[in-house]
């Protein structure tokens, strides 16, 4: 009945911390969804970009958990910025054997765009020549390149040259700004080539698997940030005399909202805690991919129920409710597909 | 305390010992039995456990088995889930409830008298609920009045689980006023063998006779056997409630993900394994339980470093009770028809059996005992998220 084991935190975890509570800090003086115009040279001047980047590449070292803070922390404040698909791209620089990876890593961290698909690419590759599209390409217009992934190939592809068509496709969500990207024929240049063979299989994997987590942590903080919300609106709007926060109705149902925020946030701690950095296995896949389906199922109950929670005002534009709502439907859709499915699966194969 | 070495090998030694200890085909033998074959396996099996000291690790030091850290509890019971071995549910009020609640209050002549007998095998009962006081405990209206040096009990308790099997019973009474009514309760030490005590078993919606009614008519208990000051018993009962510290639920949560394996052989037995609804529905169980495991163990660290917060608990309580009703759904809709033909169910294991009728029908012990999911919801909803409490004097209109 005693117990002399207490948590002592590391310096990188105390570090972690503080960047965290910086971010929060500076996104709160910027506003609820504040535009890429704003949020993009904060992220860039403040060094955001390096958080994942290992130390020995110059970066600050925070591996995955440290990249999910900032995730976590831009999807409470609906930033319309394209952390997660720069750095995914930036992360696939890392861990490739690219020739001058460290000159990209800086041009990347430093001002200069490099973008990625969040949903499932249909390329391929032959003759070192790839055609296809893209879909769900973040900030297109405004990156220099876009990271290629399928499977067999992964590189880095100029997005200013013939055969890349780009088309911009307005989404509910306002807070991301999306492109699908058509290329016909497109030479790779061996230089930004990441890794090709059964290497390119291992940097898609892990490719995969950050995207899956980027979308997690961004689903557990954007459901923490709505309900905090939700739950003071009730406090506040009166009704037949009482504040709706007194009804057991109300409660209860942000009660259950409250257990499903903490279940995802939980499980994406977990699932961090087992893979740690090693993303390019089917059991990271796998884990990360179980963590998305339930944090962003999670994600569109809390912001489905919130705007009923909130009443017709939730229904106004002026409201921030919608903007989290569009998010978290978008986010379900990101990503690659048939997550129930390929989590069924993986068990069955497993335990077979 | 203990290093991650020490917590490996304790991790190897309670693997190994289970490997070699556990029943051969309990459940097999626990399926379709009487309640006399249950308890007299239960008995065999808590020997064991205390004959190795698996079953008092959160006993202080010098007690046997005692002075474990909760880290290295929480191996035990993880271990524990993962050789699928016998729960020892008829032994849980009395190692756990009994013990820390008397380890806490008790006086040094209650902690002579009663621990021993725990450790030989008595069987404690817990008298808290009543007809008219559920979810609201503090109502309770058993009657004990004192007449010189004893107690005089009158009243009734219910849901009392295996009551009917009990030597001794942890009862909470009324010796004051009821206003408010967590001040006037005091908390008594009674034998179950004392006259005027009856039982009466409580027939179940699966058949079973889990719980049972006890009735004390002048039932006379020794000022000696009182926990705590006359009107502190609120106070004791707080003690007794939180005993278990969460670590039921890191057991059950990982049991409830060993037990994945037995839906994976449901949908294979049925060649489903390509069926996409399914499938489907199979994967978003996986990620729920996942997460519910997550949230126990979680919880556990933070007991351990001392970061629980208000409301924590009743979290981990309510995702797992919502899960546990998933997961036993899902088995009965694969189940299809099959399902609802009867077949004897299994006792003291895992709460997902292969048996989901039954299993479905017993995920309502998590959802309504021990707190049901609304009080959970309240006390999250007032505890954590700060929403205000019901306003006390209320009236129909």
């Amino acid at each position: 009945m005693s117990d002399a084991n207490t948590h002592q935190r590391s310096d990188a975890e105390n570090e972690l911390i503080e960047l965290r509570d910086s971010a929060r800090q500076v996104l709160g003086e910027q506003g609820l969804a504040a535009s890429e115009d704003k949020v993009r040279p904060i992220v860039t001047d403040l060094g955001w970009l390096l958080v994942g980047v290992p130390e020995a590449l110059n970066g600050l070292g925070q591996g995955v958990a440290g990249s999910c803070a900032f995730y976590a922390e831009l999807g409470r404040s609906l930033a319309a910025v394209p952390y997660a698909a720069a750095t995914i791209a930036i992360d696939a620089i890392c861990h490739s054997g690219v020739a001058d990876q460290q000159g990209l890593i800086e041009r990347f961290t430093t001002g200069e765009l490099v973008t990625a698909s969040l949903a499932e690419s249909a390329v391929t590759v032959s003759n070192n020549k790839i055609s296809g599209t893209l879909s769900a390409v973040p900030s297109a217009d405004k990156a220099s390149h876009v990271l290629i992934a399928n499977g067999e190939q992964v590189a880095l592809l100029a997005l200013k040259q013939p055969g890349v068509e780009i088309t911009a496709r307005k989404t509910w969500d306002e807070t991301r700004r999306l492109f699908d990207l058509r290329l016909n024929n497109v030479a790779l240049d061996s230089k930004l080539t990441l890794a090709s063979g059964t290497a390119a299989q291992a940097l898609s994997t892990r490719i995969s698997t950050l995207r899956d987590f980027a979308l997690v942590a961004d689903a557990v903080g954007g459901a923490e940030a709505l309900l905090e919300m939700t739950v003071e609106y009730l406090k506040t709007r009166k009704q037949f005399g009482r504040p709706l926060a007194l009804f057991q109705a109300l409660k209860h149902r942000c009660a259950d909202l409250k257990m499903l925020v903490s279940s995802a946030e939980a499980l994406l701690n977990d699932s961090l805690g087992r893979v740690g950095n090693q993303l390019d296995n089917a059991n990271a896949s796998n884990a990360a991919k179980a963590t998305k389906l339930l944090a962003c199922s999670v994600y569109a109950r809390v912001a489905e129920e919130s705007l009923q929670l909130h009443g017709g005002i939730g229904m106004t534009a002026e409201y921030p409710c919608h903007l989290y709502l569009k998010r978290a439907l978008l986010n379900e859709h990101l990503g690659s597909g048939s997550y129930e499915l390929d989590i069924a699966d993986h068990f069955l194969s497993q335990n077979s | 305390m203990n290093s991650t070495v020490d917590s490996n090998a304790l991790r190897e030694e309670v693997r190994a010992w289970l490997a070699a200890n556990v029943p051969k085909d309990w459940r097999k033998a626990m399926t379709g039995t009487d309640q006399d074959a249950f308890v007299s396996a239960q008995r065999e099996w808590f020997n064991k456990l205390v004959a190795a000291g698996y079953a008092t690790p959160h006993w202080p030091d010098g007690w046997p088995g005692g002075g474990r850290s909760l880290a290295d509890q929480k191996i035990i019971y993880e271990e524990t889930a993962r050789a699928d071995a016998p729960r020892l549910i008829l032994f849980f009020v009395a190692l756990y409830h009994s013990a820390c609640t008397l380890m806490e209050w008790g006086t040094q002549e209650q902690k002579e008298k009663y621990l021993p007998g725990i450790l030989k095998g008595e069987i404690w009962c817990q008298g808290f609920s009543e007809p008219n006081a559920g979810s609201d405990l503090a109502s309770v209206k058993t009657r004990a009045e004192l007449k010189g040096d004893r107690y005089v009990i009158n009243g009734q308790k219910t849901w009392s689980t295996m009551a009917q099997y009990a030597d001794k019973c942890l009862l909470l009474t009324r010796t004051g006023k009821s206003e408010p009514p967590q001040a006037g309760l005091t908390y008594l030490l009674l034998d179950m063998k004392a006259k005027g005590v009856s039982v009466r078993p409580i027939s179940q919606i699966t058949g079973d006779d889990e719980f049972a009614e006890i009735f004390f008519d002048d039932v006379e208990v020794s000022i000696e056997d009182r926990v705590g000051k006359d009107g502190e018993g609120w106070a004791v009962a707080q003690s007794t409630l939180s005993s278990e510290r969460g670590l039921t639920l890191v057991e059950l949560t990982q049991r409830m993900r060993y037990s994945l394996t037995k839906l994976a052989d449901v949908i294979r037995e049925g060649g489903r394994e390509n069926d996409p609804a399914v499938r489907k529905d199979f994967g978003a169980l996986i990620a729920k339980v996942n997460a519910s495991c997550a949230l126990a163990d979680q919880y556990l660290l933070k007991r351990i470093s001392g970061t629980e917060a208000a409301g924590d608990a009743s979290i981990v309580k309510l995702n797992y009770a919502r899960t546990l009703r998933e997961f036993t759904k899902l088995g009965m809709s694969i189940s299809g028809l099959q399902g609802q033909y009867f077949e004897d169910f299994t006792r003291g294991g895992s709460q997902e059996t292969g048996n989901w009728t039954v299993d479905f029908m017993n995920s309502y012990n998590w959802s309504i005992a021990g707190g049901s999911d609304e009080i959970q919801r309240n006390i999250i909803a007032e505890r954590m998220l700060l929403m205000p409490r019901e306003p006390k004097n209320w009236q129909l209109i």
